[in-house]
């Protein structure tokens, strides 16, 4: 396959020697089947061992390699350079989130924003652990979208929203919560409608949109979050109006 | 954590892309919606002033100044309603059947209801004349 040369411009950060950040061009060979975790990768092994980037699976299923590539939120694994059909390729940390080294960033804040909406299956009594809980189609079919996420942060990156108030629960978590509350074996939806409907939850979006434009799964966290609107209005009024309701 | 680069937004950062670009015209477009009915309130109050007061205003309102600021400013409702219609369809998804109706078909439901309801009004307002 046919060879040609591109220059990749990365985003360099030394933790250890402080400053901006700053970008330092790597010419290297590229072919048409390589993506830009490739051309990374090319770098790492041939150039530059101390270029820093987080990757794992290569096949857009582990969420790690996410970067801003061209300006915008990719997996860098899922984005061929011929597609960017430029001779030089910018690759910068997703934006939104401090930079801990080159491209690696620092996710706890999103962690914990995660861990607030509670990801996980809530029931008051669990019964017979030996029991099944069945699920028909349509009940999958009810979160099956938002339970997509791979937790990429592109969504995160791209929302101008977390850029301006970075306390906002942002679009990410906000689709995990109503993916748990979709689910019929759920107990757990006042406890994550409580958290979201807050000054620093859903009710912070804006509906710029961008989030479900960068998904990589198409899991449409805008239109996830404009639900969870509805469904914190429903409790809200149910609690105005039936005292005790939960 | 020590010596992490902390994040921030860059100043211009809505002018990167033309989504944040439009985002940011909506927005715009909200804070005119307001103004008009700044407008609206005022020629209330100028009316319960009297009829010379209230002329006076209309007078002002007809300057070409003011014409031409209603034009900038006509132009950025439209656009803020243009795409909230866009964002209905995404925002609550109508599900008449298995599948929601696609975002395009409840945009232009509504733009067609937006035309009618604007041409009743103005054959109201200007059909006598």
């Amino acid at each position: 396959m046919a060879e040609r040369e591109i220059v990749f411009r990365v985003t360099r950060y030394r933790p250890t020697a402080g400053g901006r950040p700053t970008f330092q061009d790597y010419r290297i060979p590229v072919r048409d089947d390589m993506v830009v975790l490739d051309g990374l990768n090319y770098i790492k092994d041939h150039v530059d061992p101390s270029l820093t980037f987080r990757w794992s699976c290569r096949m857009g299923i582990c969420g790690s390699c996410g970067a801003n590539v061209d300006g915008r939120p990719r997996l860098t694994c899922g984005t061929y350079i011929r597609d960017l059909g430029k001779r030089i390729v910018k690759v910068e940390p997703l934006s939104n989130f401090p930079i801990l080294k080159d491209l690696v960033v620092d996710f706890d804040d999103f962690l914990n924003k995660l861990a607030s909406v509670k990801p996980h299956i809530i029931r008051k009594d669990w019964g017979d652990w030996t029991k099944e809980y069945t699920q028909y189609p349509e009940d999958l079919e009810a979160y099956r979208q938002q339970s997509l996420c791979i937790n990429c942060m592109l969504c995160y990156a791209a929302c101008p929203v977390v850029g301006a108030s970075p306390e906002f629960v942002g679009p990410a978590a906000s689709a995990l919560a109503l993916r748990y509350i979709r689910d019929t074996r759920d107990e757990g939806a006042a406890e994550r409608l409580a958290r979201l409907n807050t000054k620093t939850g859903v009710w912070e979006c804006t509906f710029v949109g961008e989030c479900s434009v960068v998904c990589p799964k198409d899991v449409d966290p805008a239109g996830a979050i404009q639900t969870l609107k509805f469904l914190a209005t429903q409790r809200h009024m149910r609690r105005l109006l039936m005292p005790g309701a939960r | 954590m020590p010596n992490e680069y902390p994040a921030r937004r860059r100043s211009g950062w809505w002018l990167r892309n033309p989504r944040y670009f439009m985002f940011q015209m909506r927005e715009i477009g909200g804070v005119v919606s307001a103004l008009y009915g700044l407008v609206l309130l005022n020629l209330l109050m100028q009316l319960s002033a009297g009829e010379s007061a209230y002329n006076s205003f209309l007078t002002t309102l007809r300057t070409p100044p003011v014409l031409y600021l209603n034009l900038v400013f006509f132009g950025f409702v439209v656009w803020h309603a243009i795409t909230w219609f866009m964002l209905i369809g995404k925002a609550q998804p109508i599900r008449l059947t298995r599948e929601p109706l696609p975002w395009k078909i409840v945009f232009g439901i509504n733009l067609i209801l937006w035309f009618v309801v604007s041409g009743a009004v103005v054959y109201l307002i200007f059909g006598g004349m």
